[in-house]
């Protein structure tokens, strides 16, 4: 009791002060602003990416590769096997009964930028019958789908602003032959990167492929996974392997997450020291600017305990506004930004578990600053102090 | 004369040993976070700058369809411009139970291999000549040979997603010679005849995986990649062709918006190490009035009193920079090299640091350094 008593005394002594020592406070708050500012909007980077990455993902859907392939890059599908994989167990079916098993083939073409007017290469997809049954988040908002047998492709609407003459009704020539566009689209969530759909055996015949890179298929639920798996395992025909969707889209952004957390991190640390130094320093400066009140109240009775945690508190309450400075300036100019890396696009995401995040950082950078003065607080030798006045 | 009170000025940065410490400390602290982003900017220069412009990379230009015949080749040559051509193909291959690919590069055993990246690639001619004599022969990396622990001469088996015409995907080579890669070190590359490959191969015989062109003259492979592509266009085996130095451009443009974000980190640092410094050399400044003043009483004028709180302020903030950058060079980089490599610090990444910490220092010292000048001494010497 005599404890809260003499905190509440203290703390109020502390931060009524705090007008006089306005620079001195101002540091603390400063530099925590900046550190959880920069953490913040480093890791919403991260998080954007993955949030792009596996926007659309979904638990029943599957992609059979061939069992070596390390991705659908290396991998290779015969028409045949293709085939028999739409008659196996577990896979949901589409409104008139046919079964959700769509074979994918996959080239990359070249589209010049508007911007640098490079030319950059993205995928084109060519999908077998069924593209809209297995991915329904594909909607059309120009023109129509493709035709199987003909070369026409559809090409998603962030696509068709970054690259020159990929709106509905451009042609374009590639290897030789000319394509047309007819229809653009959208991806509800994690439309990010640049994507081009077409038929699977128009691709197959027009780049004299042997083979499907994958065949993509519904589950009827997650949980027929294991069915799935099995059956196919049974059959010795079928030398190919089932990747869920979630663990392609992960490993596909694993590199740039990976990349992209090591430097949030590592900066996020050393602004963090940078910080608690420069609290520390502060506070130190705070608490010999306040020895002889100190002094005082040691003489009229109070212990050590309050004052050290007096100090403490006071460091980790000036802390508490920078978290939340610097994590509303990076939501204010982050949030919604477009940033690219490493060859993804994606709008960087200042989520409510990062402000908390930094808001824990800041409370960390409060207390490992405020111990040292804390302590010395508790130390100002009262005689001494009372005399140097 | 600033030579003649240095002792003055060094008591005087000593005055608070722990408040000169920690402003040290976090000097040093941002300083070190400034070299080793610098130097992750200046590596990524570097690297673009460093690599050849005049070598072309012709490939097809629909990734993933059909591949190039290697009768292109006479067509490239006849290209106006290019002074010599060659070509390459690959395949992905595992050793024994080990999980990690290797790459198997299968060139042409000719010399214009050693013509290609003198910089970071380097072969010698008897090498060569003995994957030239060996059709099965394959040279290897100092760094995949302790990996596996191979040795010249040993007969090595890949499994390769590349079918021969046996019917296996196994491959056997001997290895024949050594090829050094200064750059990466590669641990994943081997180096391997084409015509075995060819020869051996059941599927895409007569096929390469990419031409290499040498333009005659550096300046002109821009035009010269064009006309290759104009060559090629509206064939059946139309091609993308890109100097090295454009590979790596766009292979680090696509780092692009990381240098955005340095900018904005490093200006969050030079904001927040300004004030820091500013107020406590404030501080420092009340407490110390009394003694300045007395400096002023004999004698010294104001000039000669803002000299020396700058100078303090100068020599903390330039010497805990320097140790800051020497730190990034000599701790940090090698850490940060498996994620980024290439780092680099250039004369010009120091030149920055000191000139930011001598800004950090005049910035911090402007203000309390003007109120020490203009210092009352009666005032002052009364503790008013």
């Amino acid at each position: 009791m005599q404890f809260l008593k003499q905190l509440g005394m203290l703390l109020r002594m502390n931060l009524l002060s705090v007008p006089q020592r306005l620079g001195l406070t101002c540091t603390t708050v400063i530099g925590v602003t900046c550190a959880v500012g920069v953490l913040v909007s480093m890791l919403a980077m991260g998080v954007g990416a993955q949030r792009e990455a596996m926007g659309n993902v979904r638990p029943d859907r599957v992609s059979v590769l061939s069992v070596d392939a390390s991705g659908p890059g290396q991998s290779n599908i015969p028409p045949d096997i293709a085939a028999l994989i739409g008659d196996l167990p577990g896979i949901r079916r589409n409104a008139s009964g046919q079964p959700i098993a769509v074979p994918q083939a996959i080239v990359f073409i070249q589209g010049r930028r508007n911007d640098s007017g490079s030319l950059v290469g993205f995928p084109m997809t060519g999908a077998g019958t069924g593209l809209t049954d297995y991915a329904p988040e594909l909607h059309l908002t120009a023109g129509r789908m493709f035709r199987p047998g003909l070369l026409e492709l559809i090409v998603s609407n962030l696509c068709a602003r970054q690259f020159q003459h990929f709106e509905v009704g451009d042609t374009r020539l590639i290897q030789g032959v000319e394509w047309r566009v007819v229809g653009n689209f959208d991806l509800r969530r994690g439309s990010g990167s640049c994507a081009a759909y077409t038929d699977a055996n128009t691709v197959l015949s027009a780049f004299r492929r042997g083979g499907y890179n994958e065949v993509n298929v519904v589950l009827r639920s997650s949980a027929a996974f294991d069915e799935f798996v099995n059956t196919i395992r049974a059959n010795p025909l079928l030398q190919v392997k089932v990747e869920r969707e979630a663990e392609l889209a992960e490993a596909g952004v694993e590199q740039v997450h990976g990349i992209l957390n090591f430097v949030s991190y590592f900066v996020g640390v050393v602004l963090a020291a940078a910080a608690t130094i420069g609290s520390a320093n502060s506070l130190y400066a705070l608490v010999d600017s306040r020895r002889s009140e100190l002094a005082t109240l040691r003489a009229i009775g109070f212990s050590d305990a309050p004052v050290i945690a007096a100090t403490l508190l006071e460091a980790i309450v000036l802390a508490i506004p920078g978290a939340l400075i610097g994590a509303g300036l990076a939501w204010l100019f982050f949030n919604g930004l477009t940033a690219s890396s490493l060859g993804f696009s994606f709008h960087l995401a200042v989520t409510p578990s990062l402000a908390t995040l930094g808001m824990g950082w800041a409370l960390g950078m409060g207390v490992l600053g405020g111990l040292l003065p804390a302590i010395r607080a508790a130390r100002v030798p009262v005689t001494v102090a009372l005399r140097a006045k | 004369m600033l030579v003649k009170y240095l002792p003055l000025i060094w008591s005087g940065v000593w005055r608070k040993p722990v408040r000169t410490a920690l402003i040290f400390l976090q000097v040093f602290v941002g300083f070190a976070l400034f070299g080793i982003l610098q130097g992750m900017k200046s590596g990524m220069d570097k690297a673009i700058a460093g690599v050849r412009a005049d070598v072309l990379y012709v490939g097809p230009a629909v990734m993933g369809g059909a591949r190039l015949p290697i009768a292109g080749l006479s067509r490239l040559q006849s290209v106006p411009g290019v002074k010599t051509v060659s070509f390459n193909d690959s395949m992905l291959g595992t050793y024994r139970n080990s999980t990690e690919s290797i790459f198997v590069l299968c060139i042409p055993p000719g010399e214009f291999f050693r013509t290609l990246e003198p910089e970071t690639v380097s072969v010698q001619s008897k090498d060569l000549e003995a994957l030239r004599k060996i059709r099965t022969g394959v040279l290897i990396t100092p760094d995949i040979g302790r990996k596996y622990g191979w040795h010249i001469g040993d007969k090595i088996p890949l499994i390769t997603g590349t079918v021969q015409a046996s019917g296996s995907t196994t491959w056997t080579f001997d290895i024949v010679g050594m090829i050094l890669d200064h750059e990466r070190g590669e641990d994943s590359l081997v180096v391997a005849n084409y015509y075995y490959l060819d020869e051996a191969r059941a599927l895409n015989k007569g096929t390469v995986g990419h031409f290499y062109a040498i333009a005659a003259d550096p300046k002109q492979a821009a035009a010269v990649s064009d006309t290759i592509d104009r060559t090629f266009a509206n064939s059946a085996n139309a091609t993308l062709t890109t100097s090295f130095r454009e590979r790596t451009q766009l292979a680090m443009q696509s780092l692009g918006d990381l240098n955005f974000a340095i900018r904005w980190i490093l200006s969050a640092v030079l904001v927040a190490l300004m004030f820091s410094t500013a107020t406590m050399m404030m501080q420092t400044v009340r407490e110390r009035a009394p003694e300045l003043a007395v400096l002023k009483t004999l004698g010294f004028g104001s000039r000669a009193v803002f000299t020396f709180v700058a100078a303090e302020a100068l020599l903390v903030c330039i010497a805990a920079a320097l140790t800051g950058l020497a730190l990034a060079w000599i701790a940090l980089f090698p850490l940060a090299a498996k994620y980024m490599p290439g780092l680099s610090m250039p004369m010009v990444v120091v030149a920055f640091g000191i000139l930011g910490a001598v800004l950090v220092a005049l910035f911090s010292v402007s203000v309390p350094g003007l109120r020490a000048a203009r210092l009352n001494i009666v005032d002052a010497l009364a503790g008013r």
